[in-house]
């Protein structure tokens, strides 16, 4: 690749040395066209977070126990949950790793090279991995994984984030029970995923994608063993740094360390997840007692009532996880946009974030795009105005405000209260919000189709990923009912321009309309944070709540 | 006798029935489709219409529970373990065989798999509980019964009320407070192994303690109150006449006759220490019964909360016969005919 790098990369060179794009940028751009995160750095004069250098530091053996919810594991193409995910994530691996500053570097693969039109993706498969069962990985291997999850019988929510570029939507011709017409999903085409040889695999897409090497990350996207079928357990065969040895649902996940990983490390002789359930104060006590020696996560008030134990190290990262109130613009009260606009300017995010997050957050702006995001356009921010809210009320027909449920589910509980802490602040422009809160299982039943609802949204290194999916008209997670041809238009444009500062023309104007029109009240920015017991070393706190055991180490 | 015991296997089996249906129906009026929780909120609708095809929940209520009897009780093959429904559902016993509980679609293992470890824990739990609830309560009971309103009544109701009335979550927070974080003497949590060095028998010390404190009060109550009842009869009082000491009095004559209206009381406290210990296991990540049930239930996965409802109903039935045969031996005017 570096014989022939993505004609763009020039370009951001130049931005850089200019000064009109930061460090950080192009370092995000040129790795996702392809640039090694080493040659990235080195270009810009930087050096790269060495993890040779960290690895020496690491101690070498022992055992190491994280406290962690361990569900059901079926298929690894399913994983719905980050916990699910980081269980299989020691046994199996991806072809690409998005880091804790949300870059990009190739994993499985040794490099990938784009075509300028963005459409032709060439991915050079590492030729140095060998799987678990002492084959070597091949092509083969990963045109079987990509094209399981495009299968729609096989349920893989990567199907979702395929959509729209190397999957297609089409009519069944069969009608359903309501007489509307049946969909199915396929690949746009025969040559959608295409092995080139032995170690090189292509996806040709339809229409342009700069998100790709992301997606690959996304945490359903293992590869697996094509001769497993799919299937997981303490015999599953994987590329990754650890074997299962013993998997109870509900109790535990034990590991022990490859001696042949192709990669850095394990350094860990045995890993563990402790399953400590539901409930919060679990995770203390069995901190407090050295139970477990971390947890995958803990909220605002664990950490509070454990930052006083001397063992314990408390870890925080920022993240893109959110929470969205989002209403229906089809619906009656939500139809005119200055109703939306003041439900927007009647909650005051500072007191939201502490009085939810305990300080553990950062304001949002009703746009979904934040400040950590590439392609992040600073608007002026405004705060809560109450009387101008009563008068944008008033002004749409509601000068006595008025009634409505929101849907929303009890845990994590940080939802329930930032529910709680909006329909207070709700209340005072006259809109009195009823609380309706759901099981997690039955609120995901309704969460797109309740006309008001506060969602959770997961961290995502791209905001186009995130508006692409979830304000797109017609997108599968379009859980709004967003329907704007203006800001699908722009998005669109977005999504195919690569130089940050011509897309953050474009992003100022989407971020204007989602201010102005869209669907949502988005009240902050969630800071993640976790503990480790202050002898694990090697531990950094992914804002995905991954946990990638072979980088850590226990001192004994 | 005989003719007994075939009468109460009959109800039991009819209990059975009866609970079974009506758990297929209430699950069926929850919101929220099976295919839908199994897949996750970010599969598309199409998939999830797959699924539910796949397991076959489209298929009409008494359909499905036709379905689910045959299955339990070994008539027919369960159809999920068919390969060519793609859900890889396989279980060691085979596909055919009496007490089949079917599918997990929480778990995705076979309900037999899961079920019996969980119960197992759980019996461990209640069984240490139980046996220390009831020489406590008879204690606290038989003392505080033996003279109504007296000093020792008062200050031993005031504890009993007490425990009693703090809630297992927050007796489970308090002692954990007191004998983890302040005095670490035991551990925190009881996941029931010992890779952290941290014995069996010390993880089960605070979960037990939360059930007895809990539990115990309420039995006293009621052992108070029917030896009160007992300490008014005239044979006591010709018994206390007569010159014999109390403890002679309580032993030989007020405990036996005390004890066979709290004997029903005692032994229902077992159904609750099986299905209703949800609370203390949640505190104490436990891996026990009640906690299946709880998140079985929230999931709608309705072959294991068919198992949990089917195991439950026969330890209630068992418990209430185990009853009847000790009014026997306590009361000799109650035949079994």
């Amino acid at each position: 690749m570096e014989d022939r790098p993505h004609p763009y990369v020039r370009t951001l060179i130049e931005q850089v040395n200019e000064g009109t794009i930061s460090r950080r940028d192009f370092l995000r751009k040129a790795t996702l066209l392809g640039v090694s995160a080493a040659t990235a750095y080195s270009l810009v004069g930087m050096v790269e977070p060495s993890r040779t250098a960290k690895a020496q530091t690491v101690p070498k053996g022992g055992n190491l126990r994280i406290g962690m919810r361990c569900m059901e594991i079926k298929d690894p193409h399913l994983a719905d949950f980050a916990e699910k995910s980081n269980v299989i994530r020691q046994v199996c691996e991806y072809l690409t790793f998005t880091d804790r500053h949300n870059i990009t570097h190739p994993y499985l693969l040794e490099k990938w090279e784009v075509s300028d039109d963005l459409k032709t993706w060439t991915l050079h498969v590492r030729k140095d991995v060998k799987w678990h069962s002492g084959r070597q990985l091949n092509a083969d291997d990963v045109v079987w994984n990509l094209k399981r999850v495009c299968d729609p019988a096989i349920g893989s929510s990567m199907l979702g984030l395929f959509t729209g570029y190397l999957v297609e939507e089409y009519e069944t011709g069969e009608k359903d029970d309501k007489g509307n017409p049946k969909k199915s999903s396929r690949l746009w085409s025969d040559k959608a995923i295409e092995k080139v040889d032995d170690s090189t695999v292509r996806l040709n897409a339809s229409t342009p994608q700069i998100a790709v090497a992301e997606h690959l990350f996304h945490y359903p996207m293992f590869i697996l063993d094509p001769q497993q079928n799919g299937s997981f357990g303490p015999a599953a065969n994987g590329t990754g740094p650890f074997e299962l040895v013993e998997y109870t649902v509900g109790k535990s996940a034990k590991y022990k360390a490859r001696t042949d990983y192709w990669g850095d490390g394990p350094h860990l002789a045995t890993f563990e997840f402790v399953d400590l359930g539901d409930s919060p104060g679990a995770g203390i006590a069995a901190m407090a007692s050295k139970q477990v020696d971390g947890l995958s996560e803990a909220d605002a008030v664990q950490i509070n009532s454990m930052k006083a134990f001397p063992h314990v190290a408390v870890y925080k990262v920022e993240t893109t996880q959110t929470i969205v109130a989002r209403m229906h613009p089809e619906v009656e009260q939500f139809k005119d946009k200055r109703v939306r606009q003041a439900m927007r300017h009647a909650i005051d995010r500072d007191k939201i974030i502490q009085t939810v997050l305990l300080g553990a957050g950062t304001p949002a702006e009703d746009h979904h795009v934040a400040p950590s995001h590439p392609e992040y356009a600073a608007l002026p921010k405004y705060g809560r105005d109450v009387e101008k809210a009563k008068k944008l009320l008033a002004d749409a027909g509601y000068p006595n405000g008025f009634e409505y449920d929101m849907v929303t589910r009890p845990d994590p509980i940080w939802e329930l209260n930032t529910a709680q802490a909006v329909a207070e602040q709700f209340k005072d422009i006259g809109v009195k919000v009823n609380i309706k809160s759901l099981p997690s299982a039955q609120y995901w039943e309704v969460w797109t189709e309740a006309p008001f609802s506060l969602t959770a949204w997961g961290h995502r290194p791209l905001a186009i990923m995130t508006l692409g999916l979830a304000y797109r008209s017609n997108a599968a997670w379009n859980e709004s009912h967003y329907n704007n041809p203006e800001f699908d238009r722009l998005l669109t444009q977005a999504e195919g321009i690569l130089d940050p500062k011509e897309r953050s023309k474009v992003m100022a104007k989407i971020e204007a309309i989602m201010q102005d029109d869209g669907p949502i009240v988005q009240p902050f920015w969630r800071v993640f944070s976790t503990v480790m017991d202050k002898k694990v070393k090697g531990f950094e706190l992914h804002p995905s709540q991954y946990i990638f055991a072979h980088q850590y180490g226990v001192e004994a | 006798m005989a003719r007994y015991l075939i009468g109460r296997l009959g109800l039991m089996l009819l209990t059975m029935a009866c609970a079974s249906f009506l758990v297929f129906a209430v699950c069926e009026f929850t919101p929220g489709s099976v295919a839908r929780k199994s897949l996750g909120p970010f599969a598309t609708q199409q998939q999830v219409q797959l699924l539910m095809e796949k397991l076959k929940a489209n298929d009409p209520l008494m359909v499905r529970y036709g379905r689910w009897l045959g299955v339990l009780l070994g008539l027919i093959p369960d159809p999920l373990q068919d390969p060519g429904t793609g859900l890889n559902f396989t279980d060691w016993r085979g596909k055919q065989y009496f007490g089949n509980f079917g599918y997990s679609t929480l778990n995705k293992l076979p309900v037999n798999d899961i079920i019996w470890e969980r119960l197992g824990n759980t019996a461990l739990l209640g069984g240490i509980a139980f046996l220390l609830i009831i020489p406590f309560s008879i204690l606290f009971g038989v003392l505080s019964g033996l003279k109504e309103g007296g000093g020792l009544d008062r200050s031993l109701s005031v504890i009993c009320i007490t425990f009693t009335s703090i809630p297992e979550f927050a007796s489970g927070v308090f002692l954990v407070t007191l004998f983890v974080i302040l005095w670490p003497l035991l551990p925190g949590t009881s996941p029931l192994n010992t890779d952290a060095g941290w014995s069996l028998p010390s993880q089960l010390v605070l979960p037990v303690a939360v059930l007895v404190v809990y539990d115990f009060g309420y039995v006293a109550r009621m052992i108070r109150v029917s030896m009160i009842g007992v300490m008014e009869k005239p044979y006591i009082r010709t018994a206390l006449l007569k010159g014999m000491s109390t403890r002679q009095v309580v032993l030989g004559h007020a405990l036996r006759n005390a004890m066979i209206a709290p004997f029903t009381v005692l032994l229902l406290q077992i159904n609750f220490l099986i299905s209703g210990v949800v609370v203390t296991e949640l505190v104490f990540a436990y891996p026990g019964f009640g906690r299946l049930i709880l998140e079985a239930s929230l999931f709608g996965d309705v072959a294991t909360i068919e198992a949990a409802t089917l195991i439950t109903v026969a330890i209630a039935v068992t418990t209430q016969f185990i009853g009847d045969l000790g009014y026997v031996l306590l009361d000799p005017r109650v035949r079994i005919s």
